[in-house]
């Protein structure tokens, strides 16, 4: 290698396995399985999200690309077509809208796809060099039967930001479009913007131009900000997304699929939905959570290992028996077990690891089985709550009603309750519509046959009715009850007076009874508490903990805690809060001390008074005063890195305070 | 050819092609005609849409002279304007020569005097040449000596005239005196009237039915004697005073014809029954929205906005916003009335009862707050002011930090002012909402969060 300058470094594929001194040795050991097990296990799951999310704008990219054909095929001179993405403030969606868009076109039609954006260039002629630079630089794979020599003007060299250049090539490949994406159309410049457009206004009878603008606030916006003349230019039609709630909604329910081996509790699961709809979130970052968490289960939590079906006892070593025997969820059973006098299977579970491996397999897939009927349970739930509500928009969303159930707060709740009561006073045509959809969701085989046999009854009911047409009324609705008041002996008595209900009406209003108690009975053994449920610490992970530490960090108010409370870090003797009432102390580091000197001072600090206040800090100290002026003077540079102060113009011997704390 | 053809009758044609500029075409013919010399420079002016450039090049066409017409909308930057007017001279006589494949030529060409030796040679030996700069004063990052330099052209290069054209030129904009002008003088009430109604639009898309006995001869007839007198009723309503040029004039009739004639085809009025009609669709001619100009169409916009689902700024994100407005539009100094918790709020909306608050109007005439420019702000006021409106406990994460990101992406929020503004590390960097945020936007977010915006704006 001596004789070469530079060579290129291959790598080979895989790494040799370091050799380590010391065998990682315990729960440890396991961490390449649980390593390959997180792998599989996410790959299934991140499929599952990525299939549902590219299916949500489906409807969006076909209209575009209809939008797109036409407007190649009208070849208007007129005005640029234009169609406008409304995509509200998440930036991923029209990205992944646009890639999509982008896909689909180079495989048929003869057109071009850029897209730009504000970085692409500061001014026009960088802008236009750069968009050049980009169509031209695609003819690989849009024809290979033409010749593939290089595309050359005829004549002289042109200036790289002619739109000639791009005519020229156009006419060349005969191309029908030449459509320009353009991404955050906030972020430009409104007079770059402008011109760009009335430029390629101008050139729209040689270069057949589209455009595609993402908006993040409203058209209006856009409008305002463009010239007049601009506008003329453009023919824009207005194209929308999902909105990033749906967006949400979809990837949870991929990840809360019921064949999915690892489950994410509800704090977690909360805490991540609450943050995507209270700050800027693309989906990503949801999805991001979601990983993560699976990450820090395999991880984190040794035991996970057995969550992968395909291992094998022999391959467990002897500690993770260990420490299952140790979760609390097991130490429960066993007393369950002592209780029952079961004292042969406890023996055998305590002492022997095989049939303890057993327990944990069949448990394991128990207690998935167990989530999954939960799943089912909430969306019996949220069937009942569309109907009786009538419009999905005031319905809450899935998740929601996930973290209650998986927080055990959904059985046998006053949500649950007043949806029971109001299908319990539903007319037939009502009950019927409930019946159905009820049947629709995978609910368990006897309970699916109960309600069939009740539809069948309510059926007939409906069709023996005399007066056929009419709906049949509950006894349990209010309406079809009135109050009388009868004067006696000057005190009024109110008193119940059911209006005239009719025999079938009466055989409705149990049929309808039978129907809720039997929804009752099933919603209450389904919705499980998942605490409850042996080995849950397996299979549900909810630590919140590391996804906050990760997700949302405080970077500021670490800072300002590191210098306001030293010995919080530092957990040293010498500045320990109980050594004295003051937290001021020569022992602390000198940007603490001064920090904390600077928090007591106005927006304007005197140098020389904060000089003097740290000298009288530090005074009892053995340093020489040239030593405290070199820590006055560092600590000083300190805070200015740090952004906490700068100097100020107003007064040549002050700083001026910059950053306050707790914000 | 053009060159046998007499004059005057080719001026008559052109006339009929362009209505209501026979002066003009008169002087061009005298100026530019071919078989005389012509100056070395001209100058044609006159404002927007009347016609400069199309009957330049319709004359010259006309004329066959040799030109080459530069439209320098289309130049980015001055010496790109150079090099297209040396590739359109030589593409001009190649195609003159029709020579098949023409020999390549380094167009290439830096400055001015690059041009003149480009001129010169292409020029040489050959007849009289007219050069048009269309829309030169509007040309981006021209130096300022190009104009000048551009109508001396023709004292360089013999046989050459240059035709400058531009909306308003300032007086001795060319540095030289003797220039011939041509003005183009904007189209008056009857021109306008004359021009549009040259090929007036159908009354009825669909052909008649065949028993009303209405054919097509008729159906010409009542268009050419309904247009023109519903052109006269826009200019008079509306276009007279918003829409003085041609074409937004056509635009605007364009636009209100087809609601104009709805009820004619309807059945209601006769095609003759005008002033009855006026008076009827009498309210299409007092909405002035026509004269805007919108990126959707008119109808586009009406069936899109039906089913169009509003994308909502998240939760911290307008609470932000509005900190970010109250920041902008309250005086720092009256941060603390506004915003401690402990203040009495009874006092903060009385405010202090000086004597001058008894009735008498100040000295000063204040404009309302919000009508002005937002002030600037530093970040730190925007957190605390974030903390203060906000109703309950707020941990305070990097999340807020990537929303003002965000915002400031979305040019919602701006850095403003000050050396080193663009530097994002800048300690204690200034802020000012965008403009996009207005005393609308802003209450309308308040009101999503059930926020009572009134109590914290300073009066």
């Amino acid at each position: 290698m001596e004789y070469e300058k530079c060579y290129a470094f291959e790598p080979e594929s895989v790494r040799p396995a370091k050799r380590r001194k010391i065998e990682s040795q315990g729960l440890h050991a396991s961490w390449r399985a649980r390593h390959e097990a997180y792998q599989k296990a996410w790959r299934e799951q991140k499929q599952r999200i990525d299939a549902e999310l590219s299916s949500i704008n489906f409807s969006t990219v076909q209209e575009l690309t209809t939008f797109l054909d036409e407007a190649a095929q009208s070849n208007s001179s007129e005005a640029i077509p234009t169609a406008i993405l409304s995509t509200g403030p998440d930036t991923s969606s029209h990205t992944s809208v646009i890639q999509q868009l982008s896909r689909t076109q180079n495989a048929q039609a003869r057109r071009v796809f850029i897209s730009i954006s504000a970085t692409t260039g500061a001014n026009l002629k960088a802008l236009l060099k750069a968009t050049i630079q980009k169509a031209t630089s695609r003819n690989e794979g849009i024809d290979d039967e033409e010749d593939d020599s290089t595309f050359q003007r005829k004549g002289a060299k042109l200036l790289n930001y002619d739109l000639q250049i791009l005519a020229d090539y156009v006419r060349e490949k005969r191309l029908q479009q030449v459509a320009i994406a353009i991404q955050d159309t906030e972020a430009f410049d409104s007079d770059l913007l402008s011109e760009l457009i009335e430029l390629l206004g101008c050139w729209l009878d040689r270069i057949p131009f589209a455009f595609l603008f993402t908006v993040a606030t409203s058209l209006d916006v856009l409008q305002q900000r463009l010239s007049r003349g601009a506008i003329k230019c453009l023919k824009g039609q207005l194209f929308d997304v999902a909105p990033s709630e749906d967006e949400v909604e979809r990837a949870f329910e991929a990840i809360a699929n019921s064949s999915t081996s690892l489950w994410i509790g509800p704090e977690l699961m909360s805490t991540a939905l609450e943050r995507q709809s209270d700050y800027i979130q693309s989906i990503d970052s949801f999805v991001g959570a979601a990983q993560y968490a699976y990450m820090s289960a395999y991880y984190g939590n040794a035991l996970s290992i057995f969550l992968d079906s395909a291992i094998k006892a022999s391959e467990v070593s002897a500690d993770h028996f260990e420490a299952l025997r140790n979760l609390d969820s097991f130490r429960d059973y066993c007393r369950g077990l002592l209780d029952n006098n079961a004292i042969i299977p406890l023996r055998a579970l305590l002492d022997s690891d095989d049939s303890l491996f057993k327990v944990v397999g069949a448990e394991l897939s128990r207690g998935g089985e167990a989530l999954a009927n939960v799943m089912i349970a909430v969306e019996v739930v949220r069937e009942l709550q569309l109907w009786a509500q009538g419009s999905r928009a005031t319905v809450p969303s899935k998740s929601k009603l996930y973290c209650q159930a998986m927080a055990n707060k959904l059985a046998g709740s006053s949500l649950v309750r007043s949806l029971l009561l109001s299908t319990r006073k539903a007319p037939s045509d009502a009950a019927m519509r409930t019946l159905t959809a009820v049947m629709g969701v995978e609910i368990p085989k006897d309970l699916k046959q109960q309600c069939a046999k009740i539809k069948k009854e309510l059926t007939e009911m409906v069709m023996n009715q005399p007066n056929i047409g009419q709906t049949l009324r509950s006894e349990d609705d209010i309406k079809n009850s009135t109050l009388r008041t009868t004067v006696v002996a000057q005190k009024v008595e109110l008193s119940k007076q059911k209006s005239t209900l009719s025999k079938q009406d009466a055989a409705y209003t149990a049929l309808l009874r039978r129907f809720t108690d039997l929804l009752e009975e099933y919603l209450n053994k389904t919705l499980i508490d998942p605490k409850s449920l042996l080995f849950h610490e397996i299979f549900l992970y909810d630590l919140k903990s590391p996804h906050r530490e990760t997700f949302t960090p405080r970077p500021r108010h670490a800072i300002e805690r590191a210098l306001a409370a030293p010995h919080d870090y530092l957990d040293c003797s010498c500045c320990a809060p109980e050594q004295g009432d003051a937290t001021l102390a020569a022992s602390q580091p000198a940007t603490a001390v001064l920090y904390q000197l600077y928090l007591e001072s106005g927006s304007l600090i005197n140098v020389s008074d904060l000089w003097q206040a740290f000298q009288a800090v530090l005074g009892d100290s053995e340093q020489t005063e040239e030593q405290q002026m070199a820590l006055f003077l560092r600590a000083l540079a300190e805070m200015r890195y740090l952004g906490l102060v700068k100097g100020t113009r107003k007064r040549a011997d002050h700083i001026a305070k910059v950053a306050w704390k707790g914000l | 050819m053009g060159l046998l053809m007499l004059p005057d009758e080719l001026l008559l044609t052109l006339t009929e092609q362009w209505p209501c500029r026979e002066v003009q075409l008169k002087q061009l013919s005298a100026v530019l005609a071919s078989a005389k010399p012509s100056p070395s420079a001209l100058v044609v002016h006159g404002p927007h849409a009347t016609g400069k450039s199309s009957i330049v090049k319709s004359y010259l066409e006309s004329r066959s002279l040799q030109h080459a017409i530069i439209r320098c909308r289309e130049c980015i930057t001055g010496r790109h304007l150079l090099e297209r007017t040396t590739a359109a001279v030589h593409e001009s006589l190649t195609t003159e020569a029709a020579s098949g494949d023409a020999e390549q030529y380094n167009g290439r060409c830096e400055d001015m005097s690059a041009l003149v030796v480009h001129l010169e040679r292409l020029l040489r030996g050959r007849g009289k040449f007219v050069l048009v700069f269309d829309g030169v004063d509007k040309q981006r990052e021209a130096s300022p000596t190009l104009l000048p330099a551009l109508a001396r052209l023709g004292e360089f290069v013999p046989n050459l005239t240059t035709v400058l054209i531009v909306q308003h030129p300032s007086p001795r904009f060319l540095h030289q005196a003797g220039v011939p002008h041509i003005h183009f003088s904007p189209y008056a009430r009857n021109q306008s009237i004359r021009i549009l109604s040259s090929n007036p639009p159908d009354i009825f898309v669909e052909p008649a039915p065949p028993e009303l006995e209405y054919d097509e001869e008729v159906h010409e007839e009542d268009k050419a004697w309904l247009w023109p007198r519903f052109c006269a009723a826009v200019w008079d309503s509306l276009a007279q005073n918003a829409a003085k040029d041609l074409v937004p004039f056509r635009d605007v009739c364009n636009k209100l014809w087809r609601p104009f004639v709805a009820p004619i085809v309807k059945g209601e009025f006769g095609t003759r029954d005008f002033s009855r009609l006026l008076v009827n669709q009498r309210r299409l001619f007092q909405d002035e929205t026509v004269l805007l100009d919108s990126i959707l169409s008119v109808r586009i916009a009406q069936a899109t906005t039906a089913n169009h689902t509003s994308h909502e700024l998240p939760y911290y994100t307008k609470w932000v916003l509005i900190a970010a407005y109250l920041a902008s539009y309250n005086p720092a100094k009256l941060d603390a009335l506004y915003f401690m918790k402990s203040t009495e709020r009874k006092r903060r909306k009385k405010g202090g009862g000086t004597a001058r608050s008894g009735g008498r109007p100040g000295q000063k005439r204040k404009v309302p707050r919000h009508l002005l420019a937002a002030s600037q702000f530093t970040l730190d006021r925007l957190l605390s002011i974030l903390q203060a409106i906000l109703l309950h406990d707020f941990r305070s994460t990097i999340d807020v930090h990537s929303q003002i990101a965000t915002l400031s992406g979305l040019r919602l929020l701006a850095r403003s002012g000050g050396i080193g503004s663009n530097d994002p590390l800048e300690l204690g960097g200034k802020w000012r909402v965008g403009a996009a945020v207005t005393w609308e936007y802003v209450q309308a977010l308040a009101r999503s969060l059930k926020f009572d915006l009134v109590d914290y704006i300073a009066e």
